[in-house]
């Protein structure tokens, strides 16, 4: 579907604007068009029903060395070209107390069209439908009472049309459809303890790029009954005993810790200090590429905006970079990083082309894509049945990680003790440290693709002012051996 | 607002849209804010910004259903498309048993601080550069990277309901933050400086920036401590990140009747130490918000705990009706990182009776001082707050009651609540720190020190053993 002719038109004229500017040597305008669907039924009851939309241009210039950017929610001649206007302005200010130039490399223009590939438009699907499939997926959660306090089920969808235009050339257009469905129960005991279960995964990382067939293949309702005697359980259950324990994460698990350790450590602009006013630096500095041993050889861990369903998948990133796969970590060794035009130009490197804003309003900057463990091989029922003694750690409850992403401390919703190659005690309230580099050192298996489900974050918070990404981990349960294992 | 709009105008697009649409039940609330944003790093400003952030959420009811519809187009026209949209979702939604009608008019309050300054509104691209230019200096200087954002908001909120509340408010904020590091993103030593007012000019940028450079200077060459408990004292920006924390799991309505929070089923009951005492305290002297909630309603003061014993909780309209009590006024729209519902947006902790930290520092044989904390997390058992994360940007050896060099960053793993029993001084001065998470929330703390406080690992980073 081709933007609007006035779209286009004034995307078209702010460019135009900007070439007339002499002090601007490169200009991009975006115009991004984003809706959603946000659906909650919570303990019988619907709690926050909503529609959102959001459009507007955002302007990105370089001028006299120095970026500006300016945005405006309006489609008027008269607003864009005032946000060039304003973009240049903030360049030419900043050019003044800057240390450097910026080198920004030049690329081959690009042209053409991404889409998500859906089987089933969401914004089809009726209301009615939607609200019954999360009405019976939470109706079951709360079944029978109990200690079950409060029960929900939720889903969301977004669709974002996107048109990207650059000095250079560059002009594409992108259509992106994602979304997903999930469930949480809250049970609470006698003594007013409290413990959750959520599913599939952490509230929040069920969203895949794909349409309403995701809702079906979820299967709320078939897990309901498992997820709300998990939260019962748990009230029960022991905590974890302190002590060094084989640790077994499962897919929605490995996804935080790939996310947290590997995702972030490895954006080049958190690496050369551009992110220390709200996240960090880095451990993995440039003079350590092809040199640092981040994991064991079995480890590899990619960047890819090609894999199916993810939500990190696009056909250009936000300065016209075509999609690629980039290995980051290759059999244990730190080879990549995620990058931009300019700061892999820093490092004499070409972008790895994984820029992106979180909105028109948002300036766009180094984020994940998919970032995921390349799979081995078996499956997650042959790695237990490998496991003399150990742990497995499922669904993300905590999550915490040092300024350059070496000591993190993650806690899980559910946690069994595997005795024997089999599922033993359950353990609530159970948590698991490491060093990032000393962890994946310790990984000694990695199951197969068949397990290796991707997980979305749509909320990956990165920038000041703060922007939320969606962006998505490929994750195969994996073993790590002798972890520092505790309760909370 | 790409140009500066009055209330007036604001609040009669919003008479006017609800009027053109006759909804019976329906409202609208508006923030629509306009930022200038100077983020550096390595003494470069590399993200210098001009933000808009338009919003208007409108809902109408049918019945007890109820559809919520936003854009980011704020004309009148829109706005009436965005209720008829709502207009037509509202039926297809089942009935919400606690749905309690919009807001009627609302009893202004009896005092509100001012919350606008024309030099902030009126902060560009030159100013800011002219602010920042000196700080560069200085931390060049010494020999450091200068790297942080200075960020200038003007915001205006309204509220419309077709029972005729009609409220607008216009606000601005403008906050610092600054680091001095040894090295770019590497890690190393670095200081923290920051200030938060309504007025840009007010900010104390020089000194913040000096205090970070000495902190910066006086953290290199850091020793590795082992985990373990230590006699620590926390300044303000370190108590911030817990007591924010504390709010998101256990001041709203939602999480109070979920049974999460530790105050449910508490109410009047010794949570935590004498120590502790929160207020959400919206109308006072520090804050950037609204005197009224996305509902409308008039922002409420509410002690929270007081002297360790749990005392209130936040609520908006529907929370209130669920649990057949009274909003206070702390309903807050749904965002990217949040499902909205009743939340804080000023929560005060009382002051002790000590002069600054260093008088709590004296008071230490060895132990801990920390500046501030990072990536802290309350969600390991919400219902004791026990919270972890790690220490960033200044942490002291104290010994004898003196500050005699740096410690590598620790992570602490510790129990809020439990902590605050162990608490023995509090200072008299309290810092006001911005949530990072919301548009206008904040923190108005003390320094505490801890007896005990307890470190469960360390950060492995360049320690001299």
């Amino acid at each position: 579907m081709p933007f609007a002719p006035h779209v286009r038109a004034l995307a078209e004229l702010a460019l135009e604007r900007a070439r007339r500017d002499t002090d601007i040597t490169y200009a991009e305008v975006r115009w991004v068009d984003e809706r959603s669907e946000r659906l909650r039924i919570r303990d019988g009851a619907p709690d926050g029903i909503s529609e959102y939309s959001s459009k507007g241009f955002g302007v990105r210039v370089l001028a006299q060395g120095a970026w500006g950017f300016a945005c405006t929610p309006l489609a008027t001649e008269a607003a864009v070209v005032r946000a060039v206007t304003e973009a240049a302005a903030i360049a030419r200010a900043s050019a003044r107390v800057s240390t450097a130039r910026v080198v920004f490399p030049q690329a081959e223009p690009q042209r053409g069209r991404y889409a998500t590939r859906v089987d089933v438009e969401p914004f089809a699907v009726p209301f009615e439908q939607k609200l019954a499939d999360l009405s019976a997926a939470e109706s079951e959660l709360r079944r029978g009472g109990g200690p079950i306090r409060s029960a929900e089920a939720w889903m969301s969808w977004t669709e974002v049309e996107k048109l990207l235009l650059t000095s250079e050339g560059t002009d594409v257009e992108q259509r992106f459809v994602y979304g997903g469905a999930g469930m949480q129960a809250i049970a609470v005991g006698d003594d007013g303890s409290m413990q959750r279960r959520s599913f599939p995964g952490t509230p929040g990382t069920e969203p895949q790029q794909c349409g309403y067939e995701a809702v079906a293949a979820a299967r709320l309702s078939d897990h309901a009954p498992r997820v709300r005697d998990e939260a019962i359980a748990l009230l029960r259950a022991e905590p974890c005993p302190a002590g060094a324990r084989d640790v077994i994460l499962a897919s929605s698990q490995m996804a935080l810790q790939i996310h947290e350790s590997c995702g972030h450590p490895t954006e080049l602009d958190r690496a050369l200090g551009s992110e220390i006013s709200l996240a960090g630096g880095s451990f993995l500095q440039p003079e350590q590429l092809g040199k640092l041993r981040y994991g064991s050889p079995i480890v590899t861990l990619t960047a890819d905006s090609t894999a199916a369903l993810g939500l990190g998948t696009f056909g250009w990133d936000d300065e016209g970079t075509p999609a690629k796969k980039t290995s980051l970590i290759e059999e244990g060794v730190f080879v990549d990083y995620l990058s931009s035009r300019e700061t892999a130009a820093a490092l004499g490197r070409r972008s790895t082309g994984t820029v992106r804003a979180s909105s028109w309003n948002r300036l766009p900057m180094i984020r994940m894509v998919n970032v995921s463990l390349e799979p081995r091989q078996g499956s997650l029922d042959d790695l237990i049945a490998d496991t003399a003694d150990g742990l497995l750690f499922d669904t993300n409850k905590s999550w915490s990680i040092d300024d350059l992403r070496l000591n993190f401390q993650f806690s899980c919703e559910l946690v069994w003790e595997i005795k024997h190659g089999k599922r033993a005690r359950l353990f609530r309230d159970a948590r698991y440290t490491g060093v990032t580099p000393e962890f994946w050192s310790r990984c000694d298996a990695i199951c197969g693709p068949e397990e290796a489900r991707i997980w979305g974050l749509a909320t990956c918070g990165k920038g000041d002012p703060i922007q939320p990404m969606q962006v998505a981990h490929g994750a195969p349960p994996a073993r790590f051996r002798r972890i520092e294992v505790g309760h909370s | 607002m790409t140009e500066r709009e009055t209330e007036a105008d604001l609040t009669a697009r919003l008479r006017a849209a609800l009027h053109e649409v006759g909804e019976a039940e329906a409202d609208i609330y508006v923030r629509s804010a306009r930022r200038g944003f100077a983020r550096f790093s390595v003494g470069r400003l590399d993200q210098h910004m001009q933000i808009e952030e338009p919003g208007a959420l409108v809902r109408v009811a049918r019945g007890r259903s109820v559809a919520e519809v936003s854009t980011t187009d704020l004309s009148e026209q829109s706005l009436v498309l965005a209720l008829e949209s709502a207009a037509r979702l509202a039926p297809r939604i089942p009935e919400d048993p606690h749905f309690p009608g919009f807001a009627g008019d609302q009893p202004p309050p009896a005092a509100h601080a001012t919350r606008f300054a024309a030099a902030t509104a009126n902060c560009d691209a030159e100013r800011r550069v002219a602010l920042l230019t000196p700080l560069f200096g200085l931390v060049e200087r010494a020999g450091l990277l200068a790297t942080g954002a200075l960020d200038t908001t003007t915001a205006i909120e309204a509220v419309a309901t077709t029972h005729g509340l009609v409220r607008a408010h216009s606000g601005t904020s403008a906050t610092f933050k600054i680091w001095a590091l040894d090295s770019a993103g590497a890690g190393g030593a670095a200081g923290h400086g920051h200030d938060a007012a309504v007025d840009v000019e007010r900010l104390d940028l020089e000194h913040e920036t000096q205090h970070a450079i000495d902190d910066a200077l006086r953290g290199r060459n850091p020793i590795a401590l082992p985990a373990g408990a230590y006699d620590t004292v926390l300044e303000a920006p370190a108590v911030a990140e817990l007591i924010e924390w504390l709010a998101i799991i256990g001041f709203g309505a939602r999480e109070f009747q979920q049974g999460a929070s530790p105050l449910s089923g508490r109410l009047g009951e010794r949570i935590s130490g004498a120590a502790l005492s929160v207020v959400e305290d919206p109308l006072g002297e520090q804050g950037f918000a609204a005197p009224f909630d996305r509902d409308g309603v008039t922002r409420e003061r509410v002690p929270l705990i007081e002297r360790g014993v749990a005392r209130g909780f936040l609520s908006d309209r529907a929370w209130a009706k669920r649990l057949a009590s009274t909003s206070t006024g702390s309903a807050t729209p749904a965002s990217s990182f949040s499902e909205g519902g009743p939340a804080s947006s000023a929560l005060v902790v009382a002051p002790g009776d000590a002069a600054d930290s260093a008088q709590l520092v004296c008071g230490v044989e060895r132990g801990l001082l920390v500046r501030r904390l990072h990536y802290v997390n309350g969600m390991l058992e919400p219902r004791r707050a026990v919270m972890t994360g790690l220490t960033r940007d200044g942490t002291f050896l104290i010994e004898n009651g003196k500050v005699t060099r740096a410690v590598g960053n620790l992570r602490f793993t510790d129990s809020l609540l439990e902590a605050f029993e162990r608490v023995d001084g509090v200072t008299r001065g309290r810092r006001l720190v911005p949530n990072w998470w919301s548009e206008s929330g904040v923190t108005f703390v003390p320094a505490i020190r801890v007896r005990g406080f307890r470190f469960s690992g360390k950060s492995q980073r360049g320690e001299t053993p």
